[in-house]
């Protein structure tokens, strides 16, 4: 890898929280079954430049939670923030990165990465910045082709790259290569924590899985089946850059992958409310 | 439309590739995309303009058929070669003359168009204000409906009596019948807009309008085309409905006079015309469409 071999031991990621999760807690109403209540008093810090996973069950919440964050979803309890200020809807500081990548099929990548800029009125420099983050995305000489020219796991660099346009600090993704092949997923995987390297972003990712949540973050969290809270966070303390090769083999990893399988299965057998 | 849905369905894992693209585009990740498909895929059967011609010379078989060996006299079905008569001596003719088709058919058409024009784009409008706003889809829905039910030929002699026999009704009444399809089309696909796509547009503030050009409105094209298209025809019969109510010229007069004068070959071969043109028509809103909405036609190209 081409990439400055830096690593993340020692960043003493506890410093103020970019991201301030206290006490969140969310009921939802809809037509089939009634009042839902997804979350229940979540509590989870990030720091600045952090990589967080988190895992859980089915339905426990954990998307709702990322949307609360983008903006896009209310809460009802608590208080959720961004770099010291109350969530009130979307903002320049997060950029989404959706299942499946969500690109528009009518617009040629290129376009697709610039829409952050283009919807903002942002023009300026905006050229340079989008062949750079398709340079470094490996999509240099696709920015003419459209979505449907490439395959899945190019397009959903080309998400990334397009939540990257604004700059923003924090990256949230909700499963982003849950559409993908087990093999494109650890390729992404790596490209991932690659650009995580060279921009240092704070990323909350979503997953389900569980090899992937202890590759790409310094943390994992446990959520527990809705409504969703947070059952464990779990310290990550394995050197990076990681590749899949090394770090099975790691010892910490065995017993980190066990761990929170134990507490997924528990999930599935304690009966829901 | 259905079909325009599920053609909108994404496969993610779906490899569209050239292979004049080289491992040295991607970085370590290039062994995910470095199976290139082949762009034209062989095609299964004959193609369509194969198939067409032979409907149409089966179709001029039964007709000769019909003529010959059933004796079918010519004042219900004329012989083909009396229609190709007829057209010919309307085709092969000065094109300002006014025995030929052509300055009927350059009126009925250019009536056709404007009203098209005009009623498509009442449609997209209203189906945008609609689709955009609960308050204008409840308050303009039924009367759409209730406009949509009423037979357009028992309003015709109504426009007629409102705008005259001059060029006007026939206008009117073409984008009375282009404006429903086109209305719907426009509002059943602006709605159709998949709610991750909007999630994207708000996570980035975008602006009412924002969503709807960069989003909504592209999404629509699929379903405003198939509106487009039912509209174009519309509007010929539209203009053609007019001009049998009253008119100076027109394929519509064209009709009638050969009517007047029992001269059988003569409409039919006026209807030809109107066939093919309609054909015409359809096909290249078709053409357009494939054009503008390439990406709904991925891999059928």
């Amino acid at each position: 890898m081409a990439t400055p071999q830096v690593s993340r031991e020692g960043h003493a990621p506890r410093g103020r929280p970019l991201i301030d999760i206290q006490r969140v807690s969310k009921t939802y109403v809809t037509a089939s079954s009634g009042s839902v209540h997804a979350l229940n008093k979540v509590d989870l810090e990030i720091a600045d430049g952090e990589f967080v996973c988190v895992v859980g069950p089915s339905g426990c919440g954990k998307s709702t939670l990322l949307r609360m964050l983008a903006g896009l979803d209310t809460y009802d309890g608590g208080t959720l923030s961004l770099d010291r200020q109350p969530v009130t809807g979307p903002s320049g500081k997060v950029g989404v990165v959706f299942q499946a990548a969500n690109l528009l099929p009518w617009l040629t990548v290129r376009e697709n990465v610039r829409l952050p800029l283009r919807v903002g009125g942002r023009h300026e420099a905006a050229d340079a910045r989008i062949d750079g983050l398709l340079d470094m995305a490996g999509l240099g000489d696709f920015g003419r082709r459209y979505p449907y020219e490439l395959s899945g796991g190019m397009q959903q660099r080309a998400g990334i790259c397009r939540a990257l346009a604004r700059d923003p600090q924090i990256l949230l993704m909700d499963e982003p290569f849950g559409a993908l092949d087990a093999l494109t997923r650890e390729r992404m995987n790596m490209e991932l924590q690659r650009i995580w390297q060279a921009n240092r972003k704070t990323i909350l990712l979503i997953t389900h899985s569980i090899s992937e949540a202890i590759f790409l973050g310094d943390r994992v969290v446990v959520m527990s089946a809705r409504p969703g809270r947070v059952l464990a966070d779990l310290e990550v303390p394995i050197p990076r850059p990681r590749s899949f090769d090394t770090i099975v083999s790691h010892p910490r990893y065995a017993a980190l992958a066990s761990e929170i399988r134990g507490l997924l299965n528990a999930q599935e057998t304690t009966p829901n409310d | 439309m259905t079909d325009t849905l599920t053609r909108s369905a994404d496969s993610p894992a779906e490899i569209v590739q050239r292979a004049d693209v080289g491992p040295d585009a991607a970085l370590q990740s290039s062994v995910e995309d470095a199976a290139p498909v082949p762009r034209t895929r062989p095609r299964s059967g004959v193609s369509g303009s194969l198939i067409a011609g032979i409907g149409l010379v089966v179709l001029i078989a039964l007709w000769v058929l019909a003529v010959r060996v059933l004796r079918v006299p010519p004042y219900i079905l004329p012989a083909p070669e009396a229609v190709l008569k007829a057209l010919w001596s309307g085709l092969a003719i000065d094109p300002a003359s006014p025995k030929g088709y052509y300055l009927p058919l350059w009126s009925t058409l250019s009536n056709a168009a404007t009203g098209f024009a005009i009623g498509s784009a009442l449609g997209l409008l209203l189906g945008s204000l609609m689709a955009e706003s609960r308050w204008v889809e409840k308050l303009l829905m039924p009367y759409a409906f209730a406009l949509q039910s009423l037979p357009k030929v028992a309003i015709a002699p109504l426009v007629v009596i409102w705008f005259g026999f001059g060029d006007g009704s026939k206008i009117a009444i073409a984008a009375l019948l282009s404006f429903f399809p086109v209305l719907i089309n426009s509002f059943t696909g602006l709605r159709a807009a998949e709610p991750e796509k909007l999630d994207l547009m708000r996570s980035l503030s975008a602006t009412r309008f924002e969503t709807y050009r960069i989003v909504k409105l592209p999404n629509a094209a699929p379903f405003i085309f198939a509106g487009l298209d039912m509209a174009v025809v519309y509007a010929l019969l539209g203009a053609i409905v007019a001009e049998f109510l009253g008119a100076q010229q027109g394929m519509g007069v064209v009709i009638t006079q050969a009517q007047a004068v029992s001269d059988v070959a003569g409409v039919f071969a006026a209807l030809v015309i109107l066939g093919v043109l309609g054909i015409v028509l359809h096909s290249s809103v078709r053409r357009l469409e494939h054009r503008v909405v390439h990406w709904a036609h991925r891999g059928k190209r």
